[in-house]
């Protein structure tokens, strides 16, 4: 009973058990041994053990060990199916004794463990398959890792880049055009000597390519000066309505050699006076109407001028330009507001142009609060509107200077051009030759300064940049300094609105823009002469008036600046003042006295580098030079003694102004 | 209280107010050690103190007579002291005057003026780094 139940048991084993006797034959086994070998119990029976495994020593050792050891436990080996079939196996055993201890052979079990090694050999190409994967993952990363620093280094030379082409384009532009303007002044001087009818039409074309080069200069001046956010707009009152028709009367001669119709459409609920920029606006309108001209080639085209809406303080304005022309295809209407962008690349090479026009107006209608349109259709035209708003005013609008053209009784006008570079002086001194007038040149502002000590000048063309004393400097020192408020209008080739506010805050009169209109300048000089003239005739002795009221004869900055401020060495400083002058000015009138020319020079000398500490006129500094130079010479006595009651008076009134800032000085400190 | 490290500069004027404010700009804005005189006889009287260059004005006589005038002044410090360097100064911007100047060996010759006191300081470092290279270029021989 008990046998069969432990032969059951046997049998039900799914692992091959075998019973070897110590010759190492096979003596009992279960049926999952038949079952791995192919074999039948009874072939097995009785056969050589060793037989049934791939590899027969590594077997026998084994089975040596066994017999050594006792046991041995889980040591793999493969047995071999009759048909080939190969199957893992972990081979464990033990000896088995009679009742007496004496060793009868082994019991062997072979557990299966295919699956086991199946599971380990997929296990282990998961793991190598998940390292592979991250090995990749971490390569990824670090290239992606590399990518944006790439990227970010990208970034930053375009970006770089576009500075530099900014500062390329700019300063380029800036060198182009002051020799461009060269050739536009004597080409048009050169048309008014007698030519003949091919030297002409030659000239003509010069003048036109020149004049088309200086709008696409000022184009890409303008768009880098909007890239870099240089440029601003000014709020000034004008009037829109004759801005408008004055800009359209541009286009006239374009139009009637085109043979088209240009019609104007005005609204007249705009109110006359409005504030903004005119300028800009200009250019807005004169680069859309110069865009339809050019892109019709009959037909019409309208400007419209609309109130939207107003209230109290602004109103809202449409501007709309429409053509007749070849209109712009659906697909590239998106693209046409940008840099260097025409509808079709065929386009520049029929009509011309450089694609900067329409990026500029979005340029300068979109950063004062506007927006811009476009509807077009191929083959009907194209209409561009764009809406802008101005405050309302009610101050008067900057009269524009009128053009001139009257015949005036100042024909003796000497003008100083103050100018740097030799090809314009040579235009600026062709040209007033021309109007007759008298002229002088001047390389910079301190030889400019000089020269108006030698002569009287009616009004001044100033060039802003000049080297040793530039345009702003030198109209400050005749302001300040020299106080005449002789015309000074500014040359400028860079007409930012920043110069414009610089100039006007030096105290300059009005301003040319280079290349200089002819006609413009004629009557600028005209206008300006006979409005000097007008005034100083009839405000002379309220002038002098004023002058006595006004006037100080000290002007502390020099010595704050130079003491730092320091209020004890200021009362020190003025205190060595106050008792050296006297002393000083007794010196010299005694000198005057006894006609004791040494002492008087001495005297004179002596009280001159005080002037510039107490920050008195240079005027005065002068006069005393000259006196100096008289006393030397003991020429012109009556002069000298003149000048010598003019530098007391001086020295006097400046003392006692120092008294006065002496005690404010005091006062401060305690 | 004279530093020994810095360098010592007097200032000769009988104008008190161009006197006292160059003496201001220098102590404000350097570190030299500055004395200053009224007449060029105070400034002789004080040469054995040796100072390293002398800031001289051109016109010392004219108010008071019988005093020294610039040029006479320079004669003394040259005979006496011939190695410090003597910087005249002027209201007058003459050419005669500056030459007159040179003949007598001033080092150099500058016009009063606002900027005055930046000419000054650049001729004086001027001379400082001549002084210095010489004085390398002699040990450089001396080594030789």
């Amino acid at each position: 009973m008990d046998y069969q139940y432990a032969r059951s048991l046997i049998e039900a084993s799914l692992d091959p058990l075998v019973t070897i006797n110590t010759d190492g034959k096979i003596m009992d086994m279960n049926d999952a041994t038949a079952g791995i070998t192919g074999l039948t119990r009874e072939e097995l029976t009785g056969t050589n053990f060793f037989d049934y495994f791939t590899e027969i020593n590594k077997a026998r050792e084994v089975y040596k060990e066994v017999f050594a050891n006792g046991s041995v436990a889980d040591s793999p080996l493969t047995l071999r199916h009759k048909d080939g079939k190969l199957t893992d196996v972990l081979f464990n055993g033990s000896e088995y004794k009679d009742d007496r201890g004496n060793v009868l052979g082994i019991v062997i079990v072979a557990r299966d463990v295919t699956y086991q090694k199946r599971i380990a050999s997929e296990l282990l190409d998961a793991k190598i398959k998940a390292e592979k994967a991250t090995i990749f993952a971490e390569d990824a990363q670090l290239k992606a890792e590399s990518a944006a620093g790439i990227a970010k280094h990208a970034t930053r030379i375009a970006e770089d880049a576009v500075k530099a082409k900014q500062q390329f384009l700019s300063n380029m532009s800036h060198e182009i055009r002051t020799p461009m303007n060269a050739i536009i002044g004597f080409t048009k001087v050169l048309l008014k000597t007698s030519l003949n009818e091919k030297q002409i039409e030659y000239l003509q074309a010069i003048k036109i390519s020149g004049d088309a080069l200086i709008v696409l200069i000022n184009d890409i001046l303008d768009l880098a000066k909007v890239d870099a956010g240089k440029m601003k707009f000014e709020q000034t009152p004008f009037k829109l309505a004759s801005s408008i028709s004055a800009m359209l009367h541009l286009f006239e001669t374009k139009i009637q050699e085109k043979n088209l119709k240009l019609f104007k459409e005005y609204d007249n609920k705009i109110p006359e006076i409005l504030v903004g920029d005119p300028v800009r606006l200009h250019q807005i309108i004169l680069n859309l109407v110069s865009n339809s001209v050019k892109f019709t080639s009959e037909g019409a085209i309208t400007v419209s001028v609309k109130l939207i809406s107003e209230d109290k303080e602004k109103v809202m304005i449409e501007f709309k330009v429409s053509d007749t022309g070849i209109g712009i295809p659906p697909n590239k209407i998106d693209h046409i507001f940008e840099n260097f962008h025409q509808a079709t690349s065929g386009t520049s090479r029929l009509y011309g142009g450089t694609g900067l026009g329409l990026a500029i107006v979005k340029q300068l209608v979109e950063p004062q609060g506007g927006s811009i349109s476009v509807k077009s259709k191929v083959g009907v035209g194209s209409a561009f509107s764009f809406n802008l708003h101005f405050h309302k005013t009610s101050e008067n609008a900057a009269s524009e200077i009128e053009i001139i053209e009257r015949d005036v009784q100042v024909k003796n006008i000497s003008v100083l051009v103050v100018e740097d570079i030799a090809l314009n002086q040579l235009l600026m001194k062709t040209l007033l030759d021309d109007f007759g007038f008298d002229r002088d040149i001047a390389p910079n502002g301190k030889i400019a300064i000089e020269m108006m000590s030698l002569k009287t000048y009616d009004i001044i063309l100033m060039d802003l940049q000049m080297p040793e004393m530039n345009g702003f400097q030198a109209t400050e020192y005749i302001r300040q300094t020299l106080k005449s408020d002789i015309p000074i209008v500014a040359l400028t080739a860079d007409v930012t609105t920043a110069d414009l506010a610089k100039c006007k805050s030096v105290g300059m009169n009005d301003y040319l823009s280079k290349p200089v209109n002819e006609r413009l300048l004629y009557s600028k000089i005209v206008s300006f002469v006979s409005k000097h003239i007008d005034q100083s005739k009839s405000g002379e002795t309220e002038q002098e008036d004023l002058f006595e009221k006004k006037y100080k004869y000290i002007d502390l900055d020099y010595l704050f600046h130079r003491t730092k401020s320091n209020k004890d060495l200021l009362i020190e400083m003025i205190n060595l003042y106050l008792e050296q002058t006297p002393v000083l000015l007794a010196a010299m009138n005694e000198g005057l006295k006894n006609e004791d020319w040494g002492t008087l020079q001495a005297a004179v000398h002596k009280i001159i580098p005080s002037f510039s500490i107490m920050g008195i006129s240079s005027d005065f500094e002068v006069l005393a030079k000259k006196v100096h130079e008289y006393a030397a010479t003991m020429k012109n006595i009556i002069e000298v003694t003149d000048m010598i009651k003019k530098i007391e008076t001086v020295c006097l009134n400046s003392c006692i102004e120092l008294e006065q800032e002496l005690n404010i000085i005091k006062l401060m400190k305690s | 209280m004279i530093n020994i490290n810095n360098k010592h500069i007097f200032l000769v004027d009988d104008d008190a107010v161009h006197l006292r404010l160059l003496e201001i700009e220098f102590l404000q804005q350097t570190d030299y050690a500055i004395e200053t005189f009224k007449s060029g006889e105070l400034c002789i009287a004080a040469l054995d103190k040796q100072p390293d260059i002398i800031v001289l004005d051109y016109w010392l006589d004219g108010i008071e007579k019988s005093a020294m005038n610039g040029i006479e002044v320079l004669d003394v410090i040259k005979t006496t002291y011939p190695n410090i360097p003597v910087i005249m100064l002027s209201s007058q911007d003459k050419i005669e005057v500056a030459i007159n100047c040179m003949h007598h060996k001033a080092f150099d010759y500058v016009v009063k003026s606002e900027t005055s006191f930046m000419k000054l300081t650049t001729i004086i470092n001027h001379i400082f780094n001549v002084q210095k290279l010489e004085h390398n270029l002699n040990w450089y021989k001396s080594k030789m």
